[in-house]
């Protein structure tokens, strides 16, 4: 059992070590020194008190959307509609903010509370196609995020515009902020509540006869229906609490980094969250660090177009290098897998 | 007695052989020679002989996991054989892959089809060998083309209507024109009725019937004994991966071919047991189910089961036991009729009621339905029993008691394992099965579903299982034993049914489980025509 664990993280590990030498590759290629490049991203990310906290700051919504991804993933849902879950529960926990004025504290859990309700609301449309019809959720949450970021631009462009030019919501109020943890950074509590639901969720998978069912659920569908677990229902749950807890990313987000909802305001957060969650093979306690490895790159990227001649879309290329290693070496361990030579021929 | 007839069971163990008499393979549209085919351990084909003669309909028949499918695959170049030769047309041909197939004149028609379903069936008939005029696709050449091969053999069909929205019959008809198309003189089709309606079937019959007459030759895989003697010319049996026969199809009756598909190795003695009459715990009452084809797979099918008691279930697979078994435990659901556990309906019940009602089951599907692979021997322990005490108490898992009661189950059913927490995948397929009995006859049920519990599991194992399945007749549960191993059932059931097509056509008292009676029964005879005509 060890064995089979360390085999899959040393899987992960090469798969993106040989990411970073095929992203050294490409950056030779545009004219750039990698060595350079990579100790530009080390710095941006790790110089300096700041700037760890800054890396803190990316990781934190990547890390929250990472853990509603593995909830998915262990129920056998691939929820790719993390990004238009975020969206909504942007939306949702930023209207709490600016149009109902509450006491501290409580208006800030109200503003997350209904952030989570609007993240599972969204995703209860795929997820009941799912149950009743079994459409391809893949396929339905894909499409529900371009609905979600639409659906927030008109809410905040024709119903709650401010004043002046720019897209975005009236501000909310301070009594809706999440606290800040530090004084030199705008990192917050949500990093506390991300590592907080990270753990908290690879326990209850663990230590809990309804964690187990969803595990088996996942990963062997035919022996949890013959065990009794009801897999249709526990599939449309699994659903429900992974953009329930989407949602809660994009709350986070706006009560605690830009105190208002704007367009585009995380742009491909939701994405980066899922890819997180694979790469740790959806373990949530491995999740907060891939999530940190992303957000690290987010971060890093940041210093690259000053100090050196790379652009910054070279951390886009690669993470996009690390997927493609990553399914690959999924690809090639499957392979492995398949005893019943015949099985291949008889689909 | 099923367990002792050593001196007829020769009789259909020599392969007869008529066409392969020496060497000589001269005017075979097909021959194989010693073909065997390994998948890891597992032996699919084990040096298996074939000729098939020009222009005759060979039906290669079997049960489920027989060899059938890898044979034809090797045969039309999908898989490669580890030792053996083909002649094609009395040429020594090594079929790297299906080109050289096709380019030989062998077509294959696959159980599954691979049409693409907006283009028209003229189109989809020719693809990738479109008819061109100026460049362009002739369409209207490739509709005559299509009308005319189905006209002459009778494959009915519009050229000009889009696939998808056709029927899976008419789809089968444009594959086979494909196959035609592209020049094919030796057509083979993987289990063509298993998707057919009769009527279909009929039709199919048909075409095959004018191949041949047109010079043609046809190998037809099959698990069916009434089409296959129907059709068929030749017939070649297949178990556990070995050719057991070929004959003609007219020297043949379908209980001899029903006892060579299912073969009659003795490897068990009655067990010995006291006469025990206890209350009804299973009674079933005019139940009729439908397969995924949504054909009726059950037909009004009755027995009851008291406790203390094995009641068997014989028949060729795939004559409506998976259906029975998923049906009883809730995994399907039932068209008509009852069936009453402990009194209480189970149509109303989910699978997880029927559990607490007092089911347990060993299913037919080991790998799929009775373990996850992957996970570890306690977490596959747990299931069923995940939200009761002591294994979890308000819904939270004690992993010290799971992992406890694990390695006392793996110690009394002997299960050979390092530990509780090894994952289930690095055992053997004796051990595994062994897994699933422990978590199913420790949870207390009083109705014991057991599906094929030997089924690739070594003679070892085996005899423990039934040592088991015995000791839980003892302690008075009520047992339906689902087999397809007419000795596996002479040695443990008191009383056998027999099924065929869905229907139980009969019953024979386990103590005398006549092998002739039986296999008569699962060749479609009912019991009371046999009884009329011995007498």
């Amino acid at each position: 059992m060890m064995n089979d664990r360390l085999r899959a993280v040393s899987g992960q590990v090469i798969a993106v070590a040989v990411a970073l030498v095929m992203g050294a590759i490409i950056i030779l290629m545009v004219g750039e020194s990698p060595v350079r490049v990579f100790m530009t991203l080390l710095r941006g990310t790790f110089g300096d008190q700041a700037k760890i906290a800054g890396t803190l700051l990316q990781t934190t919504p990547i890390l929250i959307c990472g853990v509603a991804a593995c909830i998915g993933l262990r129920g056998g849902m691939f929820n790719v509609g993390i990004e238009g879950q975020l969206f909504l529960g942007g939306f949702a926990a930023a209207w709490v903010g600016f149009a109902f004025p509450l006491p501290a504290g409580i208006h800030t859990l109200a503003g997350l509370a209904l952030a989570v309700v609007a993240g599972a609301a969204w995703v209860a449309i795929p997820a009941y196609f799912r149950a009743r019809y079994n459409t391809n959720e893949v396929v339905s949450t894909i499409l529900s995020n371009y609905v979600a970021v639409l659906l927030t631009s008109y809410f905040t462009i024709f119903l709650f515009k401010r004043p002046g030019g720019w897209s975005e919501t009236p501000p909310i109020l301070p009594t809706a902020y999440l606290p800040e943890l530090f004084d030199f950074s705008r990192l917050n509590w949500g990093l506390v509540i991300g590592l907080v639901l990270a753990i908290g969720t690879a326990l209850v998978f663990r230590y809990t006869s309804w964690g187990y069912g969803v595990t088996m659920v996942g990963s062997a569908p035919k022996f949890a229906e013959y065990g009794g677990v009801n897999v249709k229902r526990q599939g449309f749950v699994v659903l429900l609490l992974s953009g329930a807890v989407g949602g809660l990313a994009g709350g986070v987000e706006t009560l605690g980094v830009h105190h208002r909802f704007m367009e585009g305001f995380a742009p491909g957060f939701g994405f980066d969250g899922l890819i997180a969650a694979l790469l740790a093979n959806g373990s949530p306690v491995a999740t907060i660090f891939t999530a940190l490895f992303f957000g690290a790159l987010r971060n890093g990227s940041l210093l690259l177009e000053v100090d050196t001649g790379a652009s910054r879309e070279i951390i886009t290329v690669i993470q996009a290098l690390i997927i493609l290693s990553v399914s690959a070496q999924v690809l090639v361990r499957r392979r492995g897998d398949s005893q019943a030579g015949e099985r291949r021929w008889k689909f | 007695m099923v367990s002792n007839a050593p001196g007829s069971s020769t009789r259909h163990n020599v392969s007869t052989g008529h066409n392969l008499a020496g060497p000589n393979l001269a005017g075979m549209a097909v021959a194989l020679t010693g073909i065997t085919k390994r998948f890891g351990a597992f032996v699919a084909n084990d040096g298996i002989d074939l000729a098939v003669r020009r222009g005759e309909i060979h039906a290669i028949i079997g049960e489920n996991g027989a060899g059938k499918t890898t044979l034809m695959n090797i045969l039309f170049g999908l898989l490669q054989p580890d030792e053996g030769s083909i002649r094609l047309n009395d040429e020594e041909t090594d079929v790297a892959d299906p080109a050289v197939a096709i380019k030989a004149g062998l077509g294959m028609v696959h159980q599954h089809f691979k049409l693409v379903p907006s283009l028209s069936v003229a189109d989809n008939v020719f693809l990738g060998m479109e008819i061109r005029r100026h460049g362009l696709i002739d369409h209207a050449a490739q509709i005559a083309r299509t009308r005319e091969l189905s006209e002459r053999f009778g494959l009915r069909v519009d050229p000009t209507e889009r696939v998808g929205l056709l029927s899976v019959g008419i789809e089968q008809r444009i594959e086979i024109l494909k196959v035609l198309v592209r020049g094919a003189r030796t057509i083979i089709l993987d289990e063509p009725t298993a998707v057919l309606t009769p009527q279909e079937s009929r039709e199919l019959f048909q075409t095959l019937r004018s191949f041949v007459a047109e010079g043609m030759t046809v190998i037809f895989i099959s698990h069916h004994l009434e089409e296959v003697m129907e059709v068929s010319d030749t017939v070649t049996v297949l178990r556990n991966g070995k050719r057991v026969a070929t004959r003609p199809t007219a020297e043949l009756t379908k209980d001899e071919l029903v006892r060579m598909m299912v073969g009659r190795e003795v490897s068990f003695d009655r067990r010995p047991r006291e006469p025990q009459r206890g209350e009804v715990v299973l009674e079933v009452e005019e139940l009729w189910a439908r397969d995924d084809r949504r054909l009726p797979a059950l037909r009004d099918v009755n027995f009851t089961v008291r406790s203390g008691e094995v009641v068997g279930i014989a028949g060729v697979a795939g004559n409506g036991q998976t259906e029975l078994a998923e049906v009883l435990s809730g995994l399907r659901p039932a068209s008509h009729g009852v069936a009453r556990l402990k009194g209480r309906n189970l149509a109303a019940f989910s699978p997880a009621e029927i559990r607490a009602a007092g089911l347990a089951h060993v299913p037919g599907d080991r790998m799929a339905r009775g373990v996850d692979r992957n996970a570890s021997i306690a977490a596959n322990m747990l299931m069923g029993r995940q939200h009761r005490a002591p294994w979890s108490r308000g819904g939270v898992l004690n992993w010290n008691v799971i992992g406890q009661n694990a390695s006392k189950l793996i110690k009394d059913f002997d299960i050979r394992a390092q530990g509780s927490s090894d994952a289930v995948k690095r055992l053997s397929g004796g051990n595994i099965q062994k897994v699933v009995l422990a978590r199913e006859f420790t949870n207390g049920a009083d109705f014991l579903l057991i599906d094929q519990p030997t089924r690739g599991v070594d003679i070892g194992a085996q005899e423990a299982i039934h040592d088991e399945i015995m000791r839980q007749r003892a302690a008075g549960r009520a047992i339906l034993l689902i087999s397809v191993q007419l000795d596996e059932l002479a040695a443990l059931a008191d009383r056998i049914l027999v099924m065929f097509n869905g229907r139980i056509m009969g019953e024979v008292a386990g103590d005398d489980a006549d092998e002739d009676r039986i296999g008569m029964m699962m060749a479609g005879v009912a019991a009371p025509e046999f009884a009329a005509e011995t007498a």
